[in-house]
């Protein structure tokens, strides 16, 4: 119905419940979470037995001779995407077998989980407004929920309020846009608006994408609407945050990278000069307000908001290289805020603290964990042997060929900037331990530590051999025609 | 027949008020009406548009648009209203600027 890996994840989404409901009275409690990992691994190969034909040409489906009829089209940037975004969810399922184990409604939270990456990949799947829209509302809705879900406590429910309400402001922006457009051009599908909106100007199209931009900005968490992201983040479950951080926010990336480079032609709308200014404010404020939290989750969250800026830059420059360093950069970023959340979550598991001033010592309790959390912190930094590096060199590079060499410097300084946070997280780690429940704290646990070594590997590996991940991501960005 | 201008000068009305809505209320649930004044706004815009792309022609893309985008607001609606009674459990109000815990 929707392409193999999306159909089976949502008919285990589905029966999920079933699963819980059956096994509810077994004394094996994470049945539920095996069902989902299975599923997720079903799923990505499904969509590894596709990948090859799709990176020669789009898969449509449903297969039809018109095609302007077909609803979802699966190029090597919804690969690119859907790779990641199965990835993820796999290490947070495997995370949360152990993490959420003591929580009630386990079965509703792998439920969830599955479709909020169903919404994700039908996101990046979408070939019109349409389906975009309500795989965008099943991921919204999802996330939500998810980021409230230990809902005995105020501050998930608080955060979780404050979510649904600005992302549903961003989601009737986004649906008031596209009607706007409906109007301009009387279809939905992306391949026909294209060709109508090509060289198209006016008052209206610059209303339509600035409506559509908002409805995407707030999921993206760029700044000036960025103000659910911290509380969110630091209230949700560490492996949800980890989830949101990695994947939610950046398929708002990649639908303003779908919509302004295939659809809108950024260079008639002008909005590459917009792009390149949110994207200095997004890391400055991002990495100044990360040097001034205590909390582990809100510093990471703030960071998250830099990285965002980071990939701005791509869009704002433009080109091909820009574009590429922005998909190479979501795919980075998730690896990286992936494993610092786990980590975060691992501490709190361990600890049931996560300020900097509570954690000081951790580190000599909890070795691998430590290892793998400096790792993902450095390649957040980026430095020069782990993937960050690389992908922020990309950007740098393609601000300077686009003539825009103020935005690299802007990374450069901002990167210096973001390590005087990251560095004080790392030295509270390994110093003395002062307080006496350090003392008994244990190492995170096996089944926890399984999906932050494979990624650390990951971020160690793709930092040292990047070639094959960026000629993925080049193919990827060959997909978007206004690439300059 | 009503210019299509109306509609839409109806439709921003509508956009607004909600807006207007959401900045200014206090209660949670008067912010759950501003955000479907808001969806239906956009709802509003998409049947004009549908029925004035040609003379007596109904674009039935545009109403299984809005038929969907009604059933999302009901489940906006539902998952908001969900947290709310949660909300007012932990913190007795259901004045949006009382819940205060997350800020330092």
């Amino acid at each position: 119905m929707f392409s193999p890996p999306l159909d089976i994840i949502l008919l285990f989404a589905v029966t999920t419940p079933m699963v819980g409901w059956c096994t509810s009275k077994s004394r094996f409690k994470s049945f539920c979470g095996l069902y989902v990992i299975i599923g997720l691994s079903i799923s990505a190969y499904a969509l590894y037995s596709i990948l090859h034909e799709a990176l020669v040409s789009p898969v449509r489906i449903p297969v039809s001779i018109d095609y302007l009829r077909s609803s979802l089209k699966i190029d090597a940037l919804g690969v690119f995407m859907a790779a990641t975004i199965i990835a993820i969810g796999i290490f947070t399922a495997i995370y949360s077998l152990r993490f959420m184990a003591k929580d009630v409604g386990i079965s509703l939270y792998y439920t969830l989980l599955m479709f909020m990456i169903a919404g994700m990949i039908g996101v990046v799947f979408a070939n019109d407004f349409f389906t975009l829209f309500i795989f965008w509302e099943l991921m919204s809705i999802s996330s939500y929920i998810l980021v409230a879900f230990r809902k005995h406590n105020p501050e998930p429910v608080e955060a979780g309020l404050k979510y649904l309400v600005m992302g549903a402001v961003g989601s009737a922006s986004l649906l008031f846009g596209i009607s706007l457009i409906y109007g301009l051009a009387g279809t939905l599908n992306f391949e026909a608006l294209a060709s109508a909106l090509a060289g198209a100007k006016g008052s209206w199209l610059y209303l339509a994408s600035l409506l559509v931009f908002i409805g995407f900005g707030i999921k993206a968490a760029i700044v000036p609407l960025h103000a659910w992201l911290p509380d969110a983040y630091s209230a949700a479950p560490s492996s949800i945050s980890a989830i949101l951080s990695a994947v939610v926010t950046e398929t708002g990336i990649y639908a303003l990278c779908r919509i302004f480079f295939a659809i809108f032609n950024p260079a008639l709308v002008e909005w590459p000069i917009i792009f390149a200014i949110l994207s200095v404010i997004t890391m400055a404020f991002g990495n100044i307000v990360a040097l001034l939290q205590m909390d582990l989750k809100r510093l990471l969250a703030y960071s998250s908001l830099g990285h965002i800026g980071y990939m701005l830059v791509g869009l704002a420059a433009g080109n091909q290289l820009g574009l590429t360093g922005t998909i190479l950069h979501i795919f980075n970023h998730a690896l990286m805020k992936g494993v610092a959340f786990l980590c975060v979550g691992a501490i709190i598991y361990r600890l049931g603290a996560g300020r900097l001033d509570e954690i000081a010592g951790v580190g000599r309790k909890m070795p691998i964990t430590t290892v793998a959390f400096g790792i993902s912190l450095f390649a957040l930094t980026g430095m020069p042997p782990l993937n960050g590096f690389i992908s922020e060199l990309t950007l740098f590079m393609a601000s300077v060929q686009a003539g825009m060499a103020w935005l690299g410097i802007a990374i450069v300084l901002n990167s210096a900037l973001s390590a005087g946070y990251y560095l004080r997280v790392i030295r509270a780690l390994i110093q003395p331990a002062k307080s006496k429940e350090i003392k008994n704290v244990k190492e995170t646990p096996a089944l926890m530590l399984i999906p932050i070594c494979i990624m650390t590997i990951f971020i160690l590996l793709f930092g040292i051999w990047p070639d094959p991940i960026l000629e993925f991501a080049r193919k990827a960005a060959a997909v978007l025609p206004y690439a300059t | 027949m009503i210019r299509l201008e109306y509609f839409i000068a109806l439709a921003f009305a509508l956009y607004f008020v909600g807006l207007y809505c959401l900045a200014t209320k206090r209660n949670m649930i008067r912010l759950v009406l501003g955000i479907e004044i808001l969806i239906n706004a956009a709802n509003l815009n998409f049947i004009a548009f549908s029925a004035y792309r040609a003379e007596g022609f109904v674009d039935p893309l545009a109403h299984s648009t809005v038929i969907i985008s009604i059933a999302v607001a009901g489940c906006v609606s539902a998952a908001a209203l969900a947290l709310i009674v949660y909300a007012y459990k932990h913190y007795g109000t259901l004045d949006i600027r009382k819940l205060r815990q997350l800020r330092e």
